[in-house]
């Protein structure tokens, strides 16, 4: 019983760990190796999608404690994945708080414009405030990547909650 | 109508402060630390400046062993790989150092020559091959819009910001951060990336601009200038910083046509161990 407890535990809690592990490792979702346009962001299709169906497995605390370490690994100024994470969060959270039901479809919406604010915050402050130049159209990849592969991960996250995960949130 | 509003700003406001459960924090005191924090890291506040060097110390250790796995597999199949083309590697190896020894005839002439040259020119710039330091790559992690690497050699090791890195005797980057015991390195594909080159015979002047992509650009070439071969890129030292004769690259012939993009020496995505020259050169007097 303590085994099948403990177990649940850690799959419970297997989408913080994949965002910690995002977050400090190399095993990104850059793939321009593969096809040079090729990156999406993993980090903010896992909060988003947890937060909406779950939000018992993903703290606000562990969320932005993740993306600082992003910005150390990926030398962007401190704060600003934080900042682009809990976005995601503030949308997810509150489509959780208007709706009752939601379908793939919706969610893809929502995400969408939850995607395009967070990504907006991110180009403001690193073109206001820091003296780094990002290139525009790659984030206008990154930002059509992430979208197109939304529906793929709701699925794969989906199957995830159905068969490995026990308990419900309210 | 008012309803929906009272809807409207009852889910924003549970949005924004709802607490409970695994949400320990709100999502408004959150957003108001991470502007703190950022606006701290931005206008590089001292106290902030040190903490972030002993994150990043920690981090990247962290991220080393974290990511250990994903270098363990392509090493081990490149590994196999290697084993079975021992044989057809030891004849061109062969047919390599036949070449060389044929090069090697020249050299001293040539480096005799080069040294005389430098005498008559008066140069400030001659590198002391000493002062250099050899650094193992932490983390190669590629973010989609800066292309660095971080090693494991910081202020201890006498490194300082702006100073240039090699492998191989080949420019791959420079300097843009420090820690105590690890440093970033800004690879010349970053689109931060800018840095006098010289190239020809006639030693014409440019500047290389990292664009984001594995090959950067020749950008403020001389006017009306036309490639005629495919010729060797060469940092020119310029800008005080980097050592003048580092190769850099060579320009990219794309389908019989030569274009301003050039093909590193070094392949940004494939280094494991780096050098820092130590040295910080003077500007050049005019």
């Amino acid at each position: 019983m303590a085994k099948l407890n403990l177990l649940n535990k850690i799959s419970n809690a297997g989408p913080l760990l994949l965002l910690y592990y995002l977050s400090i490792s190399e095993v990104d979702t850059n793939l321009e190796q593969v096809f040079e346009i090729f990156t999406f962001n993993l980090p903010i299709i896992i909060i988003y999608f947890w937060i909406l169906k779950r939000p018992s497995v993903l703290g606000t605390g562990h969320i932005f404690v993740a993306g600082l370490i992003n910005d150390v690994v990926m030398g962007y100024p401190l704060g600003i994945s934080s900042l682009s994470y809990l976005v995601a969060c503030f949308f997810s959270n509150y489509v959780r708080n208007k709706s009752v039901n939601t379908t793939i479809a919706s969610d893809w919406f929502t995400f969408f414009i939850a995607l395009v604010f967070a990504n907006l915050l991110f180009f403001l402050l690193i073109n206001n405030f820091s003296d780094l130049i990002i290139s525009y159209s790659k984030l206008g990849y990154n930002t059509f990547f992430t979208l197109f592969l939304f529906p793929i991960l709701w699925l794969l996250f989906s199957l995830y909650q159905a068969n490995f995960m026990s308990g419900q949130d309210a | 109508m008012s309803t929906s509003r009272d809807d409207f700003s009852i889910a924003f406001r549970s949005a924004l402060l709802q607490r409970g459960g695994a949400q320990k924090f709100s999502i408004l005191s959150l957003t108001i630390l991470a502007i703190f924090i950022f606006f701290l890291d931005v206008y590089g506040f001292s106290v902030i400046k040190t903490t972030r060097s002993i994150i990043n110390d920690v981090v990247f250790r962290i991220s080393y062993i974290a990511s250990s796995p994903s270098r363990l597999m392509p090493n081990a199949s490149k590994g196999i790989a290697n084993h079975f083309n021992l044989k057809e590697e030891n004849e061109k190896l062969k047919e390599v150092i036949e070449n060389y020894k044929s090069l090697d005839l020249n050299l001293e002439y040539l480096t005799n020559e080069n040294k005389n040259l430098r005498k008559v020119l008066d140069a400030e710039n001659i590198v002391n091959e000493k002062s250099i330091v050899l650094a193992k790559v932490l983390v190669d992690r590629n973010s989609p819009f800066l292309k660095s690497i971080i090693i494991n050699k910081g202020t201890q090791a006498g490194i300082k910001k702006g100073m240039p890195v090699t492998q191989n005797n080949y420019l791959i980057g420079r300097i843009v951060e420090t820690n105590y015991l690890s440093s970033r390195v800004l690879l010349l594909t970053d689109l931060n990336s800018r840095i006098p080159v010289t190239f020809d015979s006639n030693s014409s002047q440019a500047i290389l601009t990292g664009s984001g992509t594995k090959n950067p650009k020749l950008e403020y070439l001389p006017e009306d200038y036309v490639f005629e071969d495919e010729i060797t890129i060469f940092a020119s030292g310029k800008d005080g910083i980097f050592i003048p004769g580092t190769p850099v690259g060579k320009i990219i012939n794309n389908s019989d046509k030569l274009i301003n993009e050039v093909k590193l020496f070094v392949d940004p995505n494939q280094l494991s161990f780096v050098t820092v020259n130590l040295i910080r050169l003077n500007k050049e007097k005019f």
